[in-house]
């Protein structure tokens, strides 16, 4: 493997160590904040696109970089996966892309002086979310975690306006306790199997007995990713939170950081707890029946509202559902489905946030209404929207169309019929939601007043959008290149 | 009964965990909100350093011939270290969302925050428009 195996520990070391950096070096160059930002996530980019040479969905075939030279079971391990590189790729890919949108943006919404601050949250949070897909210990899942909440109650603040501190106080007294319960359910695994390393608990905990204290964990860690992933009655905080942050901030809160607390709760199923274990087949029925309820609450919510960002909030908290949904009915179809659809959900929904934040940037326009006639004046803008909200339904030849073929296949499969008419009525809100927008857009007149002059967004604004919106559909489209990778990823995860 | 009594610690740490929960979700004082976050934390804390513990255990140092059984385990220890440093943290950036909030609303009092939330609402656009 040669060089190779150094690589999971530098992509999340360079942005971590340029984030460090970014105050002390960009103090009075805040021009170079930005290009030097933008490096740092294209190396680890790079870095993870190469990994896809070594990395096949294999059970013997992953790369694990031990900290310190420590051994597993004793020292920290970073471990990367086909599950966990499919991760690392949409992390890497979405956030370069919010951070090229940034540009343009910030120097509106953040006042001069202060965006190497901006920048080096972002770095932070980018740095968090990668280590937390990669690492292959819960403790330093715990930490990589805190890094990611900390930086994110940061950035949803950073304009300083008064919505948004409030709204980041609130993300913080949600968010805060639901670290400690994480951290109460790492204390009680280590008090019963006495390891902290994901492979060795798997072990440990398939040859002990189903104990209480185990349950209890398990139920802990459920309620405390559950709120940074905004499972349903927990997702109190991200409605605020995501729609008056800034726009890039959205996109990256909402295609990937709640993602990434998903993909937790999909590592500790399958990769500590087990799949067959009697903990996780207690907790996956009531996890299956809350992301049915988030799906239709998220949906029927999303249809109510009347600001433009509210409504693509509400519709994440309706997409996290689908994928706990296909978390809780624990097949290697629904599973396949679950992971496309973490990909399919961080580029359409990122492309969402950054069409929405174009609006605004360029006219301050954020309730839905003031959309009508934008396609006059917008039309790249409204029509990466509309590609991406084809995927968002889940209309052929989208990714989305893909991964809910795959989560309704498994729930048929299952035998979980209801399920699948919920992935379905879910679908149906997704279109009432998303057409109304693009029949405002493309098909009605302008509000007086409304659409004189100006013109389109920046390119550099533009050129994110459309990569997402074309990325949805190429993955879409070219799925056949990777879906059966996926899969074995997910029979392997089963096993 | 002389189970609980022999652990009494857990009793403590549930008992300190419950305490912080109540004054995180009933509390209407940020602040008090705040410290309960931190009696959540270090209900924690106890549970995990309580099960390094053990009645005479010496520092888990190799050299001079000690013996491994009487060592207490130092990895909760360095648990914690690490979870008292992200606790901290945590209230670092907690306490200064206070100032900003204090500085833009004048208040510390949730319920009030609450009402002027509601009153933001409808100017939330622009125009106005429908509301």
């Amino acid at each position: 493997m040669g060089a190779y195996r150094h690589f999971p520990i530098l992509i999340i070391t360079v942005p971590l160590v340029t984030a460090v950096l970014m105050p002390a070096l960009s103090h009075r160059r805040e021009r170079l904040c930005m290009p030097l930002a933008a490096a740092a996530l294209s190396a680890s980019t790079v870095l993870t696109f190469l990994l896809y040479r070594v990395i096949r969905p294999a059970a013997d075939c992953f790369l694990s970089y031990r900290l310190g030279g420590w051994e597993p079971p004793w020292g920290i391990e970073i471990k990367v996966d086909f599950a966990g590189l499919f991760m690392l790729s949409v992390i890497c890919s979405v956030s370069l892309l919010c951070l090229v949108y940034s540009r343009k943006y910030i120097s509106k919404e953040v006042e001069p002086g202060k965006a190497f601050a901006y920048y080096s949250l972002f770095l932070l949070l980018s740095a968090a979310m990668l280590g937390f897909t990669a690492t292959g210990d819960v403790f330093n899942m715990f930490v990589f975690m805190e890094i990611l909440a900390l930086s994110s109650y940061a950035l949803v603040a950073v304009t300083g306006r008064r919505d948004a501190v409030r709204a980041a106080f609130k993300y913080l007294l949600m968010g805060a306790p639901s670290s400690i319960m994480v951290l109460l359910a790492i204390a009680l695994l280590y008090s019963s199997t006495g390891s902290l390393n994901m492979a060795h608990l798997k072990e440990l905990l398939a040859e002990g007995a189903y104990s209480r204290v185990v349950f209890a964990s398990l139920v802990f860690m459920i309620m405390g990713f559950g709120v940074k992933a905004a499972l349903f009655p927990l997702h109190g905080w991200l409605p605020d939170a995501h729609s008056i942050a800034p726009s890039p901030i959205s996109a990256m809160l909402s295609g990937l950081v709640v993602e990434v607390a998903v993909f937790a709760l999909l590592r500790l199923f399958f990769t500590v707890y087990g799949a067959a274990s009697g903990a996780v087949s207690g907790t996956s029925e009531a996890l299956g029946v809350t992301a049915a309820a988030g799906v239709l609450f998220g949906g029927v919510m999303a249809v109510l509202q009347k600001d433009f960002k509210m409504m693509i909030a509400y519709s994440t908290v309706s997409h996290i559902g689908y994928i706990a949904l296909g978390i809780s009915i624990m097949n290697e179809q629904a599973l396949t489905g679950a992971l496309y659809h973490l990909l399919d959900h961080g580029l359409a929904k990122g492309c969402f946030f950054l069409c929405a934040g174009a609006f605004i940037y360029e006219r301050d326009y954020r309730r839905i209404e003031q959309l009508k006639g934008a396609s006059r004046r917008m039309p790249l803008t409204c029509a990466a929207f509309a590609v991406a909200a084809l995927s968002v339904i889940g209309i052929p030849p989208t990714s989305g169309f893909i991964s809910k073929w795959y989560l309704i296949w498994g729930s048929v499969a299952g035998g979980k019929y209801l399920y699948a008419a919920v992935y379905l009525i879910g679908s149906i809100l997704a279109a009432t939601y998303c057409l109304r927008v693009i029949y405002y857009m493309f098909f009605l007149p302008p509000q007086p007043g409304t659409w004189e002059g100006g013109g389109e967004a920046p390119v550099l604004m533009l050129v994110p959008a459309w990569v997402l919106s074309l990325g949805t559909l190429l993955m879409g489209a070219l799925s056949f290149v990777i879906i059966g990778r996926v899969q074995e990823a997910a029979g392997l995860l089963l096993r | 009964m002389g189970r609980l009594l022999d652990n009494y610690h857990y009793a403590v740490a549930a008992v300190l965990f419950c305490t912080g929960f109540y004054s995180v979700i009933m509390r209407p004082n940020i602040i008090k909100k705040i410290i309960g976050l931190n009696i959540m934390e270090t209900s924690v804390f106890l549970l995990l350093v309580s099960l390094g513990w053990k009645e005479g255990g010496i520092a888990p140092i190799h050299a001079g011939g000690a013996e491994a059984a009487s060592m207490v385990n130092p990895l909760p220890q360095a648990l914690i270290l690490t979870g008292i440093v992200v606790a901290v943290s945590t209230t670092a950036v907690a306490l200064s969302l206070v100032i900003l909030l204090y500085r833009q609303y004048g208040t510390l009092d949730v319920d009030r925050l609450m009402r002027e939330e509601e009153l933001e609402v409808p100017a939330a656009g622009p125009e106005g428009g429908e509301g």
